[in-house]
């Protein structure tokens, strides 16, 4: 069975592109394209096993959802988080509380590559 | 005494004429008095009938009539004419003062003198000779008529008189000439003075109305203080730059101006600071009330260097304040709002050239790559531009952290192999022996200057290698070196080399691409870094970056 992915990505192509990378190494992919819906789909649905999150998001900012939700339940504590952010500033203020960070533009096969890497061995 | 004067007032032009005929009418009036009280005194009742009464009334009338005529020529005719004829009339009334034997020999003959004398005073002194002359003649013919020999003695005295009076009164008319000469000298002086100070007061007051004039045509706020920085003039412009009444700025102290609630705290540091150690600061920032001001002072020096005041210009700074803020912001938004569908059109390229939709053939994946190429070019531009506008809002930072020589050479392997065994250029890389494994710096930022420089060496070299060396220079110092063969850099360009937006020659933008912002940026990152960068090229050689940058980051 695929392990969950939940991109939380505005930009359509970027989370198509981010989609495709993972799919490529097996993961089952889940998008959200919004800040608020995202927060909802935290709090309620199932844990994923990876989230890539922008920090840039509508109605409610990566770096809120990263504080407020991912880093106080104890449920994420085995997810791995992977910021995307365009500016390297913000990038750098989070790194503590993230896994990786990505600088955009991000590469589809670095994406590949990387995510690949954390899959559970079998 | 003015009614007197008046008796004796003479128009004339010539100030030695008026002179001469004033002492004549001082002369007649005296006379013309003495005999007239002379007359009346004869004509008393205890007189009448004795002996000489009427000869002494004949002659007082004469005398009176005598003087009234020569008084009435002086005054009205020519006071010559008027002097001659008293002259004469007293030589001929001493001749016939006394007995002829006392005229023409004895005490008579002092008599005399006095026309002699007189005639240098109230003629011209030469006329004394002439009244000597006359005097002698006078004198011999009453002496032959008495058949005496003429009194030769009082002959030559009359004529050493007249040689005395002569000099005497030529050198009071030349002393009295000079004094004329040296008051119309003054005179002279003094008009010519006042005119001058007339002028240059009108020059004054025209200096100090286009001054004025000035002051209040330009848009600028204008403040000036006097030595204890109080504020004694300024112009319209200021009121409406600072909103506030002109009785709260003209006569009060700088002091009371910068305790404005309107300034900001920080600016009114700015200003005290300028007061208390009277720099003359060009264009500093102060924030009053919304607005922007621009400050600017100069001290204003006396003629002897001595600082008498201050001069202050406030210029409105806040639309370009406004301008600058919103340029930055700008060049950022847009520079994010560009990186996230260039990323999008990078991961599809990537995508094609990957395969994931099925096999691509060879062409395809080279277009593919194509695109990501360019695509890749364009994201370097947007981030030298946003990294420029970074550093010109001040908000670049560095970030100091233990990095390893090693790993910066080995990413800079992986990201830039390719692009040199492409165009057959070797890239090479050497640590020196003495430098320490571990450094502190920004890596990032370091990885960003070595990847601008030697991305800069692959692209003007056509063969050859590009050569970049890790390297202790002294106890304090490291630094690296990129060298390349290259076609290298004229002269003439090199001291602009790291300017902003500038390549060597227009036409190698078409040809290479990019804004000329790439070696701008690692010298300013070089300097955030308390380091230094220098350049060294010839041509058709090569070209030598060498960064310098201190061990212990301060």
């Amino acid at each position: 069975m695929s392990e969950l992915a939940l991109i939380i990505e505005d930009d359509e192509d970027l989370a198509n592109i981010f989609a495709e990378a993972l799919r490529g190494v097996d993961f089952e992919v889940e998008h959200i394209a919004d800040g608020k819906m995202a927060e909802d789909r935290l709090r309620n649905g199932a844990v994923p096993y990876l989230i890539l999150l922008d920090m840039h998001l509508p109605h409610v900012a990566g770096g809120d959802l990263l504080t407020n939700i991912i880093k106080k339940e104890e449920r994420f504590n085995k997810t791995t988080i992977i910021l995307t952010t365009a500016d390297a500033r913000m990038g750098e203020m989070y790194h503590d509380q993230a896994d990786f960070v990505l600088v955009k533009p991000i590469s589809f096969v670095q994406l590949r590559d990387l995510t690949a890497r954390l899959l559970p061995r079998r | 005494m003015r009614s007197l004067n008046r008796f004796f007032t003479i128009s004339s032009k010539d100030p030695d004429d008026t002179r001469r005929r004033r002492i004549l009418n001082i002369l007649i009036v005296g006379i013309g008095v003495v005999s007239l009280i002379e007359l009346l005194i004869s004509l008393a009742p205890s007189f009448r009938g004795k002996q000489g009464v009427g000869i002494l009334i004949i002659g007082s009338a004469i005398t009176f009539l005598g003087m009234l005529i020569i008084y009435l020529i002086n005054i009205f005719r020519s006071g010559r004419v008027a002097a001659t004829i008293f002259l004469l009339f007293l030589t001929v009334v001493f001749a016939f003062s006394d007995t002829p034997e006392e005229v023409a020999g004895g005490r008579s003959l002092f008599a005399f003198t006095i026309p002699i004398i007189m005639a240098s005073i109230l003629l011209v002194p030469w006329s004394s000779f002439v009244f000597s002359t006359i005097s002698s003649v006078i004198i011999s013919v009453i002496a032959f008529s008495i058949n005496q020999t003429p009194n030769i003695p009082a002959i030559i005295g009359f004529f050493v008189i007249a040689l005395v009076s002569w000099l005497s009164a030529r050198s009071l008319e030349q002393a009295l000439k000079e004094l004329r000469d040296i008051n119309a000298n003054l005179d002279q002086q003094v008009i010519e003075r006042t005119q001058a100070l007339t002028a240059s007061l009108e020059r004054e007051r025209i200096e100090a109305g286009r001054n004025q004039a000035i002051l209040n045509s330009i848009a600028d706020g204008v403040i000036v203080f006097d030595k204890k920085w109080n504020a004694t003039l300024t112009n319209p412009a200021i009121k409406g730059m600072l909103e506030i009444p002109i009785d709260l700025i003209v006569n009060k102290s700088f002091r009371e101006l910068i305790e404005h609630p309107r300034l900001a705290s920080q600016s009114r540091r700015l200003l005290q600071a300028m007061m208390e150690h009277d720099t003359q600061p060009i264009g500093f920032r102060i924030n009053w009330g919304e607005k922007t001001l621009s400050v600017s002072a100069a001290q204003v020096h006396d003629i002897r260097g001595e600082n008498i005041g201050t001069v202050t210009v406030f210029r409105d700074f806040t639309r370009e304040a406004e301008v600058e803020k919103l340029k930055s912001t700008f060049v950022a938004i847009v520079s994010h709002e560009l990186r996230t569908p260039l990323n999008a059109v990078l991961g599809y390229a990537e995508m094609f050239k990957e395969a994931v939709y099925g096999p691509m053939n060879d062409k395809q994946v080279n277009m593919a790559d194509r695109i990501m190429k360019n695509t890749q070019r364009l994201l370097g531009l947007i981030n030298d531009l946003l990294d420029q506008a970074q550093m010109e809002a001040g908000k670049l930072t560095i970030h100091i952290s233990p990095l390893k020589p090693a790993e910066l050479l080995d990413a800079l392997h992986g990201l830039l192999d390719k692009t040199a065994s492409d165009k057959r250029i070797r890239l090479t890389s050497e640590i020196d022996d003495d430098l320490p494994e571990t450094l502190n710096g920004d890596a990032a930022r370091l990885q960003q200057i070595l990847v601008n420089l030697v991305t800069n060496a692959i692209k003007f070299t056509d063969h050859g290698e590009v050569r970049v060396r890790f390297l202790r220079t002294d106890d304090a110092k490291w630094g690296i070196e990129v060298e390349d063969t290259g076609r290298g850099i004229p002269e003439s360009e090199l001291p602009f080399i790291f300017d902003t937006f500038r390549q060597v020659e227009g036409a190698t933008t078409r040809v290479h691409g990019g804004f000329g912002l790439g070696l701008a940026i690692v010298k300013q990152l070089v300097n955030l870094m308390s380091g230094d960068v220098t350049v060294e090229s010839r041509i058709d050689s090569g070209t030598k970056f060498s960064i310098s940058l201190p061990l212990v980051v301060p």
